[in-house]
């Protein structure tokens, strides 16, 4: 039997000729991964190079790539190459490519990146060519992309996702209550950690925790900035809005401290939780993998607060074009192009997308497709229009978009100031002191250097 | 209880708690390797389901798991290359010629190991894209990761080195070898576990690097597995668990299998310079 037996000097020899193997086929590798020309034995006019995230929902991405950039390449004869990277990374991606000079020709990313205002383009020409053919810029796009003190548009945002509040119709109804206010919210989280199904809002250093929280903040009139760009967070508003949360996390779990974007819709697939902010990425997922309580998922507006129904969109896609960018122009046509057929794109991510030039697909029409949405329960995506359009704000609302405001989301102050109360760490009042003194910090820094 | 077994119980009370520690994560990923994706989220599952070979068939035939574990094998074996070719007789030049001098140098080196790729990442970007015109090639990895992999390497042979009698060098240089044959024909061979340990530790250190790869690295055919498994198999907020488990032990199996089978020699390696 031992004669069988393998022995190391044997396993050590067979494990030398299988990386050998690896090796000298990798060795081939750089040079055989190249593909063939996209439109052989054609003269092309230029190239076009764009980096964007995955899309959450797959069917986006496979329009995107095999038919909205095969058909826009041969019509224009240019050779457009995609990237699709995951979203957490399109920050690195972009500081890399700014260190470097030298990157993509379209860069895509989910909010926009004010902090590059100088690195990039002036995009006002092809807002006005998209405006000119379609109707004018929605006011979210606007003020998410214009820097009022430069007069520069840093971005031009194709789309914007709704936030809705998702939530378990079966488990708020078994308890007598409804997500309506931010007060029902509070007095259902403890009935709702008791049955096992707590609330599930994030207080970590992520996306979804910042959108959430800033949400939230705003439905009780606290705001990060006001209207004319200057930083306006040490009020009360803002102190009771923290207080607020505290009261809810103490019927959430611990686990919300450190959470990433996947958490909330991970908590709420495994059937635990009660009710998250999400995108609509959050019931289509239970939807298409068929979960128990798929039917019984309801999307609504966020909760109402004492200052009122305030909301955010939970992603701005905006695409940016570097001064360095080999082929503006193709960048630009693409832009237009892709802005004015919009339409295609909204259908194409299931109505996660909306568009930012509104004349692309009009609410009226996009209220019709949601409606004729055939998952239980029925209708429910009609909601989503409403919310897109009257509860959905831009980041540093009611301001605009600025690279302070941008640094001040960047670098999560805001699901810190919650989580350090929440977590006991500090007072309401001290807490929103104490971040307060580094955004008042990061403001000024962004006016010295005249962006806002 | 006879003492044997009492020293061979209390072994094993100390023992289990780790190795069930240490490989329940791996058994935690071959589980979910093989379940339908509905279920990975269902309470009910997470024992009792439908085992599947489905995420392993939608790792070969739509994604690019193939060429994505090519990509990482190549980085690796190249930089494994050439982090000995500049570890060995830098590492033996330290060890041997300088003396206290040599010593600084290899704690200098050593230091600019814990220099962390988030800090470098920007700065190399642009040595890489303007100065070597790299960008989004797999060469730009290739000179990179020696920046973390060779200074690890030479003050680990550096220490190995020093166990090295000095006695056996004279003897060979008195038979007559030159300096260069003393340490290809009686050092190195003597030196395999050191070896071994850079080339493995070093191996694993690149297939594993993320930072640069993410930065230097932007298409698809370019992607080694670090890359290719968060951009494919991740959309935003939507995981795809068994996919992910499946692409994660593929790999793991063969290096835990090199792993084993060095062993002693792995630890001889990194122990050889402690003692002396």
């Amino acid at each position: 039997m031992s004669d069988s037996k393998l022995t190391r000097r044997e396993l050590l020899k067979k494990a030398g000729i299988g990386a050998a193997a690896v090796g000298v086929s990798g060795a081939a590798a750089p040079f055989s991964f190249a593909g063939p020309m996209k439109f052989k034995n054609r003269h092309l006019k230029g190239d076009l190079s764009i980096i964007q995230w995955v899309h959450f929902v797959p069917a986006y991405d496979d329009w995107f790539d095999n038919t909205w950039v095969k058909q826009w390449g041969e019509k224009n004869d240019v050779q457009v190459k995609v990237e699709h990277i995951n979203n957490t990374l399109l920050d690195t991606r972009a500081a890399a490519e700014v260190a470097a000079q030298s990157g993509h020709d379209l860069f895509f990313n989910l909010h926009p990146m004010a902090s590059y205002e100088d690195q990039v383009i002036n995009h006002a020409p092809i807002i006005q060519e998209i405006q000119r053919k379609v109707g004018p810029y929605g006011d979210l796009g606007k003020k998410s992309t214009y820097n009022p003190k430069t007069k520069k548009y840093f971005a031009v945002s194709d789309n914007y996702v709704p936030d809705p509040v998702v939530w378990r119709r079966d488990l708020w109804n078994g308890i007598g209550e409804a997500p309506y206010t931010w007060d029902h919210v509070r007095k259902a989280a403890p009935k709702l950690k008791a049955i096992g199904h707590p609330i599930g809002i994030g207080q970590s250093q992520e996306l979804d925790s910042n959108m959430a929280l800033l949400a939230f903040m705003m439905c009780f009139g606290s705001f990060v900035q006001n209207a004319a760009n200057r930083p306006t967070l040490n009020t009360k508003a803002t102190i009771d809005a923290v207080k607020f949360m505290s009261e809810i996390y103490k019927s959430e779990d611990a686990a919300i401290f450190g959470w990433n974007p996947a958490s909330n819709n991970n908590y709420l697939y495994a059937g635990t939780a009660s009710m998250i902010l999400n995108a609509i990425s959050a019931t289509r997922t239970p939807e298409d993998q068929h979960l128990p309580f798929a039917d019984d998922l309801a999307i609504w507006p966020i909760p109402i607060g004492p200052h009122g129904r305030l909301g955010l969109e939970h992603v701005m896609g905006c695409y940016s074009i570097w001064k360095f960018a080999q082929n503006k122009e193709n960048a630009q046509q693409f832009l237009v192009d892709l802005c004015v057929n919009y339409k295609q794109a909204t259908d194409a991510s299931k109505l996660y997308n909306f568009p930012s030039f509104p004349g692309a697909y009009p609410f009226k029409q996009i209220r019709k497709t949601a409606a004729a949405d055939t998952h239980k329960p029925r209708g429910k995506y009609t909601i989503l229009t409403t919310i897109a359009e009257k509860y959905t704000h831009n980041i540093g609302y009611p301001g605009t978009t600025n690279a302070a405001m941008d640094e001040v989301f960047s670098k999560y102050l805001i699901p810190q100031m919650f989580a350090q109360v929440s977590q006991g760490k500090m007072s309401a009042a001290d807490s929103v002191k104490s971040i307060n003194a580094q955004v008042k910090d990061i403001y000024a820094k962004w006016k010295a250097r005249g962006k806002i | 209880m006879t003492s044997a077994r009492r020293h061979k119980a209390v072994a094993y009370a100390v023992t289990i708690p780790f190795v069930i520690v240490l490989a329940f994560p791996f058994f935690w990923m071959a589980v979910t390797s093989f379940k339908p994706e509905a279920q990975v989220y269902d309470p009910t599952k997470v024992w009792s389901f439908h085992p599947t070979l489905a995420n392993y068939g939608f790792l070969f035939h739509h994604t690019d798991y193939v060429r994505w574990l090519r990509n990482s094998s190549f980085v690796g074996l190249m930089v494994v290359l050439i982090t000995l070719a500049v570890a060995l007789p830098a590492g033996y030049a330290l060890a041997r010629l300088s003396g206290r001098v040599g010593r600084s140098m290899g704690v200098g080196i050593f230091l600019t190991y814990l220099v962390p790729p988030t800090l470098l990442f920007l700065p190399l970007s642009r040595v890489i894209s303007q100065y070597f015109h790299l960008s989004d090639r797999l060469w730009s990895l290739i000179v990179v990761y020696p920046s973390f992999t060779i200074p690890f390497a030479i003050w680990l042979l550096m220490g190995f080195f020093k166990t090295i009698p000095q006695e056996l060098e004279d003897a060979a240089l008195i038979d007559g070898c030159s300096r260069l044959g003393a340490l290809v024909r009686v050092v190195f061979p003597i030196s395999i576990p050191g070896i071994l340990t850079v080339v493995i530790f070093t191996f694993s250190l690149v297939v594993n690097e993320f930072v640069y790869a993410i930065t230097f690295i932007s298409s698809a055919e370019n992607r080694t597995l670090t890359v290719g498994v968060p951009t494919d198999l991740i959309r935003g907020d939507l995981f795809n668990w068994p996919g992910i488990m499946a692409a994660i032990l593929i790999p793991s199996i063969p290096l835990a299998l090199v792993y084993n089978a060095f062993l002693n020699r792995f630890i001889a390696g990194f122990t050889g310079g402690a003692f002396r």
